[in-house]
């Protein structure tokens, strides 16, 4: 968790620190499904989800990875910025067996009356380097010396 | 093949009315939420500032509207159909099912507006509506894009987050 980064800090191009997650097993699926209570047999049922759906084996959740990366975003933000704006597609498919990378690159900077935007693009990455899951968000940040971001968030007029 | 029927893109546009999910934001839902999105913040366990109470994670909200009391049980009812593909979406979004019986489910992809966090204790109500329902030829065959618009808020009125889904069949 950033302790107060400033819009003054970033620049195009920076890429955030990576969130590492995995190598993923079954149980950390199930344990997902548990939590969220949805029983889609395509997370931990794999004669289903081989023989019934052709899938290429058991699937990490789009809805666990989602939360990915809104965390790694989250977390560098820190409590003085917010997370604006996330938006993603599940482009590829992940299983059971991988380990992936949460990253982030800072593709554009916009400023705003009270704070300033910081645009990027974000994505996960397997360990054989496949992009599953290519988005783009948008994140509030202070201006040096000024005020933290308001809480809760009021978009700004642009 | 057309997958597309007139009797599923009849929906376009269909809007539920907001309602609440069954529980308030449970601490203990929190901590198996968070734990197992293996996101370690402190705030979601002890109020920190700005947030005034302990919060939730950014996307629980729309995890919130789950199999209430009274529900019928649909892992057993649906036991002896080998097509019956486990999801259980609890009380779903408010939007009737469309007609598109037999065809698999994968989640496309979101974009999710965030304005504030989900406190313990609060209740938290969702609004959603089918934005669009269209096909299109892809690589795979032909593939259902489902577009839903969700808006979810407190009892206050705060405007947590809006995310708008796109849900594939095929």
């Amino acid at each position: 968790m950033s302790e107060r980064i400033d819009f003054e800090d970033v620049a195009i191009g920076d890429q955030l620190a990576p969130l590492e997650r995995g190598r993923f097993t079954t149980a950390h699926l199930m344990r997902w499904s548990a939590a969220m209570e949805n029983w889609h047999k395509i997370h931990y049922d794999q004669p289903f989800a081989i023989g019934h759906d052709k899938l290429p084996g058991l699937l990490i959740n789009g809805s666990l990875k989602q939360n990915f990366i809104a965390q790694l975003l989250k977390d560098w933000a820190g409590r003085t910025g917010w997370v604006w704006k996330i938006n993603f597609q599940f482009r590829a498919m992940n299983v059971v067996g991988e380990k992936l990378t949460v990253w982030a690159t800072v593709t554009g900077k916009r400023e705003a009356a009270e704070f300033g935007l910081i645009d990027l693009d974000v994505g996960i990455r397997n360990d054989k380097g496949v992009e599953s899951t290519p988005g783009k968000a948008v994140v509030a940040l202070p201006y040096r010396g000024r005020a933290t971001v308001p809480y809760p968030f009021v978009p700004p007029a642009m | 093949m057309a997958l597309l029927t007139d009797a599923a893109k009849a929906f376009i546009g269909y809007r539920s009315e907001p309602f609440a999910a069954c529980e308030t934001v449970e601490r203990g839902a929190v901590r198996r939420y968070a734990q197992a999105i293996m996101d370690p913040d402190p705030a979601y366990a002890e109020a920190m500032a700005p947030y005034g109470a302990p919060i939730a994670p950014p996307i629980f909200p729309s995890f919130m509207f789950r199999t209430p009391f009274g529900a019928p049980d649909f892992l057993t009812d649906n036991a002896e159909d080998p097509d019956f593909d486990g999801i259980v979406m609890g009380v779903g979004n408010g939007l009737p099912p469309l007609p598109l019986d037999g065809l698999a489910l994968l989640n496309g992809g979101a974009e999710i507006e965030f304005l504030a966090y989900a406190r313990h204790g609060e209740t938290v109500l969702q609004s959603s509506r089918y934005a669009d329902i269209y096909e299109r030829e892809t690589k795979s065959g032909p593939m259902i894009f489902v577009i839903i618009e969700t808006e979810f808020t407190t009892e206050a009125g705060q405007v947590l987050l809006r995310a708008r889904k796109t849900i594939i069949r095929r």
